[in-house]
């Protein structure tokens, strides 16, 4: 993160000789190396200059050897070492630190769920809830009684009406029978034939007459 | 929209639910029946308020069991193991949900209170990425110098123009 950062700083930031030779103030516009320069600083310009990444390199560099900057191992090893130490010491002291933050959050959470009111809060609003349980039994319980009564009601209203109509047929067909023996008295039989002929022949009966409207007879002619 | 209440989907539907549970609730179960009269309140419940419920509280389980029972129940299983029983036969949804909410649901004071708490991380008047803050520039607000990216400065406020000037003088 350090080198990223130094980068970031304010102040001198590496001119690249093309900087200087375009005057005053190079415009920021020439593309910069994008997320590494911020935006504010008018001397950051692209280090390749002239040639694109695919250009070989020129001649004049044709033997160089590029070496890395010389180090001392002796001060290596200690500037090693004491930063190995450093980091080891903020490392577990930033990890301290979290883990008391974290603990204090963790306890002020167990601390706000396990109060008394709480608990307190929460049996009387279960005990609200089986109250409310409890009466919708006794809903429940009302109204499978009132089912079962209704279903009663309706099954001897059935029964009733099958009973009525059973003694309504009955009566009806006593009727009947009792109308076919009246008419039984009337009947012409083998026994009473010639008595019978007798009678319609000594009576005669004459059905000349005319009708109005109102039924009443109003004319009769002689039988012949 | 697709769907028979697509109203339902929508951020703002989603939002106006305020059952807000308890930390203790880790599991709803909802025992319904799809036909009867007596079920009716519970169905409209599982279709309306539900999305509502798993909005607010998205690490609640909520499962929903079809014709099992004779009778519709909600079933809530508490991180204590204790096993909260609400019985909603013959109750409108709206029923159902007011009494969800008085009985578990976190109130109208601690959510307030939760809200004031968030609101103190994070300071309104400070200036920086939207992700963390409100805005990122003075020239975002009504009545100050615009973006030079849109309307250039006046020349007496350019940099170019005052050094200028200080040679000239």
């Amino acid at each position: 993160m350090l080198p990223a950062l130094r980068r970031c700083r304010p102040g001198p930031v590496p001119l690249p000789a093309l900087a200087a030779a375009l005057g005053p103030g190079p415009a920021p516009g020439l593309s910069p190396v994008p997320g590494l320069c911020p935006g504010w600083s008018p001397r950051a310009v692209p280090v390749r200059g002239r040639k694109t990444r695919h250009d070989p390199p020129s001649k004049s560099k044709a033997g160089r050897v590029k070496l890395p900057p010389p180090v001392d191992p002796e001060e290596l090893l200690v500037v090693q070492e004491r930063y190995r130490q450093y980091r080891l010491v903020l490392g577990a002291l930033r990890a301290e630190f979290r883990a008391e933050v974290l603990q204090k959050k963790q306890e002020e959470r167990l601390a706000a769920q396990d109060s008394v009111q709480e608990l307190e809060e929460h049996r009387r609003l279960m005990a609200w809830n089986d109250e409310e349980n409890a009466r919708q039994q006794a809903r429940r319980e009302e109204r499978a009684r009132r089912e079962e009564e209704e279903q009663k009601r309706r099954k001897l209203e059935v029964a009733e009406k099958q009973a009525r109509k059973m003694k309504a047929f009955l009566e009806e067909k006593e009727k009947e029978v009792l109308q076919l023996q009246e008419e039984a008295k009337n009947f012409i039989t083998p026994e009473n034939l010639e008595a019978r002929i007798e009678e319609c022949l000594d009576n005669p009966q004459n059905y000349n007459f005319a009708i109005d409207k109102d039924g009443r007879i109003v004319k009769r002619t002689v039988l012949s | 929209m697709k769907g028979r209440f697509p109203v339902r989907r929508t951020l703002q539907y989603l939002s106006q639910g305020d059952v807000v549970f308890k930390s203790s609730v880790k599991v709803m179960t909802v025992n319904y029946n799809t036909a009867g009269e007596l079920s009716e309140g519970a169905r409209k419940f599982v279709f309306f308020n539900i999305p509502q419920i798993q909005y607010k509280n998205p690490w609640v389980q909520i499962m929903l069991f079809r014709n099992m029972t004779p009778s519709p129940f909600l079933r809530f299983y508490l991180d204590n193991g204790e096993q909260v029983l609400v019985d909603v036969e013959d109750k409108t949804n709206k029923e159902i949900t007011e009494h969800v909410k008085k009985i578990l649901g976190k109130s109208k004071e601690t959510l307030e209170k939760e809200e004031r708490e968030r609101k103190k991380l994070s300071h309104p008047a400070t200036f920086g990425p939207k992700k963390y803050h409100l805005r990122e520039c003075m020239c975002e607000i009504e009545g100050q110098v615009p973006c030079p990216a849109f309307v250039p400065l006046p020349k007496e406020m350019r940099g170019k123009y005052k050094a200028a000037m200080k040679k000239e003088a």
